[in-house]
């Protein structure tokens, strides 16, 4: 149907029928293209980063299909795999850790990302510029809890008597990114993984639930200085600049002006930003889609 | 301009609004009532088989929505039970689930489609369930399969869960709109056919009731003035000329009964000037009578008189007269004339008055007393008279009667043909339910013209030089048969003779 369309569109201009008539079958042409699927992690900072992407590119004409809270990196890269997802944005860290299962830290987030998008050039999906912003996980904790323990890095964990409850997303438990790293680079057996969804771990925190927990760099709860986070010398948690992974198939479909946006997008989404952004949404409550287009807009990308 | 103009003028006066009109403005009233309830019927019927089969359609929405939700739980179960024990033989109902999913969604879309909100609701769970099984369901088995532990930390997470969780609340949404579509279909359905009843009995009941007015209507309206008319008709019939209807009305009705007291008062009019010469026709015969009868009495007495004047000039003065008795002889002759003549007269004004001596006689016993009393003229003329044996019964007056006969058997002999003996026979035979009695000659006869007046009084066809008389016999006759009840006529050729008939009634009467 499209091809027809396009050799009709092509004749018409061989034929010299006039721009107008072009322009129109061209639109049309565009229209018809099925809807670029994007897909989200199970987190408040992943939907902003959709919302993000659909917007901008649907400012440009690209016919877009949101698929926010699919789930963890695990089931969100297989979707992927199985072609059920043409893009999502993944944090390289995670996706090195996680899904290329590569256990030793690169040297640098440069070398890092050139790793990832080795792994994923093996996959068929390509791994676009990075964001300039890096959401590392982390481990919080309360600053009376930190004073009591004397507690200023991972490894002052040890001394901890007792088990130390750690309240965290599932995965945390299977992930090199979680216990086994933690038990891997830190030898800190005492710690003990308590299932929570994401996003409820400050309260658990707060509530005194749990003892540590497992939290993302660009929290807008970090900003209020109720919570310490302690600091990661071995490096079990690695840099996370947000890059868009994308199926080759998709990126040949829609062109090279896709990647131009996409990439345009990415290059502005500094750490300032992802942190008020994510203040906005987690601590204002404020609609996801309303923040990223206001951000789109003051970056003049809408 | 003639009466019978002016009577069908007054008939045809203003007719407002004829009984034809009303009768046929009653029927389509009726008839539109009984359409309008009928159609509410009908629509109620198809409201009522409309709402059954869409609630049919609905109960099996519900039923294909179930059986989608059924089909994703086990999928979800499937997938867990695989990641949680990598055996194969979880994934068996969950695959057949995700084949027959599709055509589940289909099905479902296509039971609501008569309801655009229900069918977007359908085609968003459809969706969402394409989400689940491509985003969730799917992706989970492949990670299960490359890398276990991974798998099992994601089920952890419940994200499947929680996507079922909103399918089944749209699923729940999706139903309850369901219901609340069949309820208010069955409520409005239900509703209906409760109106659609009730207006049925109204409807019948106002039918049975414009039925009834209807018949009270015609009863009232047509059936009753006609039956008066009809009564009024009878009384007339019966005599009763003053009978007279009302006929305000200006329809029909209106007309038969103004028709009828025009032709009631033409008739009394008719009737009344009748009577009025009836009467005068009565008096002047009364007086006539009476004046003939005086007359002819008190007649009497000058003509003794005279007789008596010329019965003593003869006995005294008859020599003195010499020649002059042939005068004397005329003025007797003359007297005697008178008398017969003036007696004549008085029987002729006494018949038909008086009270008739009404008895049961043989006709054979009062024809041999009639000629008994011709016996002289008989044996005369030497006639023969053959009276017939099979002579009735009759009940008469045996004077009158007896009268007729000797006039009608003295007539047959004495209007002869000279030089013919007369032969007179005397019958009877019946006419309609009285008797007929003919007397039959072989005289002179007459013409028919005359047959008529000859019962005239006086009527005399003959001088009477020829044939003597008064010519007051057959008219003493038909008053007599007349105040009998009868009739009496002739039929005759001139020179072949005549038979006269009259009637009697028979003793059985």
């Amino acid at each position: 149907m499209r091809l027809a369309a396009l050799a009709v569109a092509a004749l018409l201009a061989l034929a010299g029928c006039g721009g107008g008539s072009d322009s129109r079958k061209a639109s049309t042409t565009a229209d018809a293209r099925p809807a670029l699927r994007i897909g989200t992690k199970n987190f408040p900072e992943q939907f902003l980063l959709g919302e993000i992407y659909k917007q901008a590119l649907e400012a440009r004409g690209f016919p877009v299909e949101l698929k926010a809270n699919i789930g963890s990196s695990e089931i969100i890269h297989q979707a992927l795999t199985d072609g059920a997802l043409d893009m999502y944005p993944e944090y390289i860290g995670v996706l090195l850790s996680e899904v290329a299962n590569v256990r030793v830290r690169p040297k640098s987030p440069d070398a890092a990302y050139r790793r990832a998008q080795a792994f994923e050039a093996t996959q068929g999906f390509a791994l676009l510029t990075p964001s300039p912003f890096s959401d590392q996980n982390a481990l919080a904790v309360k600053p009376a809890y930190a004073g009591r323990h004397h507690l200023r890095d991972i490894q002052d964990l040890k001394r901890v008597p007792g088990t130390v409850r750690i309240g965290a997303p599932p995965e945390f438990q299977t992930r090199f990114e979680g216990l086994v790293g933690l038990d891997q680079l830190y030898g800190l057996h005492n710690a003990k993984a308590r299932p929570l969804a994401i996003g409820s771990q400050y309260a658990a925190l707060d509530s005194g639930r749990v003892d540590v927990a497992a939290v993302f760099t660009t929290d807008g709860q970090l900003a209020s200085g109720r919570y310490v986070i302690l600091r990661d010398p071995r490096g079990v948690f690695g840099t996370q600049h947000v890059s868009p992974i994308i199926s080759r198939t998709a990126l040949t479909r829609y062109g090279p002006k896709l990647r131009t946006i996409i990439d345009t997008v990415s290059k502005r989404l500094t750490a300032p930003a992802m942190q008020r952004m994510n203040a906005q949404v987690q601590i204002d409550r404020r609609a996801t889609a309303d923040v990223a287009d206001e951000f789109l807009r003051g970056q003049g990308l809408k | 301009m003639t009466r019978a103009s002016e009577g069908s003028r007054l008939v045809r006066r203003t007719l407002r609004t004829p009984i034809t009109t009303r009768v046929l403005l009653l029927s389509a009233a009726a008839s539109v009532l009984i359409g309008a309830v009928m159609v509410v019927l009908i629509v109620a019927v198809t409201a009522q088989r409309d709402a059954a089969r869409s609630a049919f359609r609905s109960q099996e929405a519900l039923a294909a929505g179930n059986q989608l939700e059924k089909s994703l739980i086990t999928i979800e179960n499937g997938v867990r039970g695989y990641v949680a024990s990598r055996r194969e033989k979880f994934l068996d109902p969950a695959n057949e689930a995700l084949t027959s999913y599709p055509g589940e969604v289909r099905r479902l879309t296509s039971l609501v489609d008569d309801d655009p909100g229900q069918q977007a609701r359908a085609r968003d769970i459809g969706g969402e369930i394409d989400d689940y099984v491509a985003l969730w369901a799917r992706p989970l088995i492949g990670l299960a399969r490359t890398r276990p532990a991974s798998a099992r930390s994601v089920v952890i997470t419940n994200g499947g869960r929680e996507r079922l969780d909103t399918i089944q609340r749209d699923f729940a949404s999706l139903f309850a709109r369901e219901r609340a579509v069949i309820n208010a279909r069955e409520d409005r359905a239900e509703m209906g056919s409760a109106r659609a009843i009730a207006i049925g009995a109204g409807g019948l009941a106002l039918v049975l009731l414009v039925a009834a007015g209807v018949t009270l209507y015609l009863r009232r309206s047509v059936v009753r003035p006609v039956v008066t008319v009809a009564d009024a008709t009878g009384r007339l019939a019966g005599g009763d000329l003053s009978a007279r209807v009302p006929a305000r009305r200006h329809d029909e009705l209106g007309d038969l009964a103004r028709g009828f007291n025009a032709m009631a008062d033409s008739l009394q009019r008719s009737r009344d000037q009748l009577e009025h010469s009836n009467a005068e026709l009565k008096r002047s015969n009364a007086e006539l009578d009476q004046f003939a009868s005086v007359t002819s009495h008190d007649l009497q007495a000058p003509l003794t008189t005279i007789s008596m004047y010329a019965e003593l000039i003869e006995r005294r003065h008859a020599a003195d007269l010499n020649g002059g008795m042939a005068l004397v002889d005329g003025i007797r002759g003359a007297t005697q004339e008178a008398r017969t003549l003036i007696r004549d007269l008085l029987e002729y004004s006494r018949a038909g008055r008086g009270e008739l001596a009404l008895e049961e006689i043989d006709a054979r016993d009062l024809v041999a007393r009639a000629l008994e009393a011709l016996a002289g003229p008989i044996e005369a003329a030497h006639a023969h008279v053959h009276v017939h044996d099979d002579l009735p019964v009759v009940r008469v007056d045996r004077a009158g009667v007896c009268r007729v006969l000797q006039n009608l058997v003295g007539n047959a002999v004495k209007f002869n043909v000279p030089g013919r003996p007369p032969e007179v026979e005397i019958g009877a035979g019946r006419d309609g339910d009285m008797w007929r009695l003919w007397v039959r000659d072989n005289g002179i006869g007459m013409d028919p013209k005359d047959a008529e007046r000859i019962f005239e009084p006086f009527k005399r066809l003959h001088g009477e030089e020829a044939y003597p008389g008064t010519g007051i016999g057959l008219a003493i006759c038909e008053r007599i048969i007349a105040q009998h009840g009868g009739r009496i006529w002739v039929t005759s050729r001139p020179g072949e003779g005549s038979e006269f008939s009259f009637t009697l009634p028979g003793a059985e009467a």
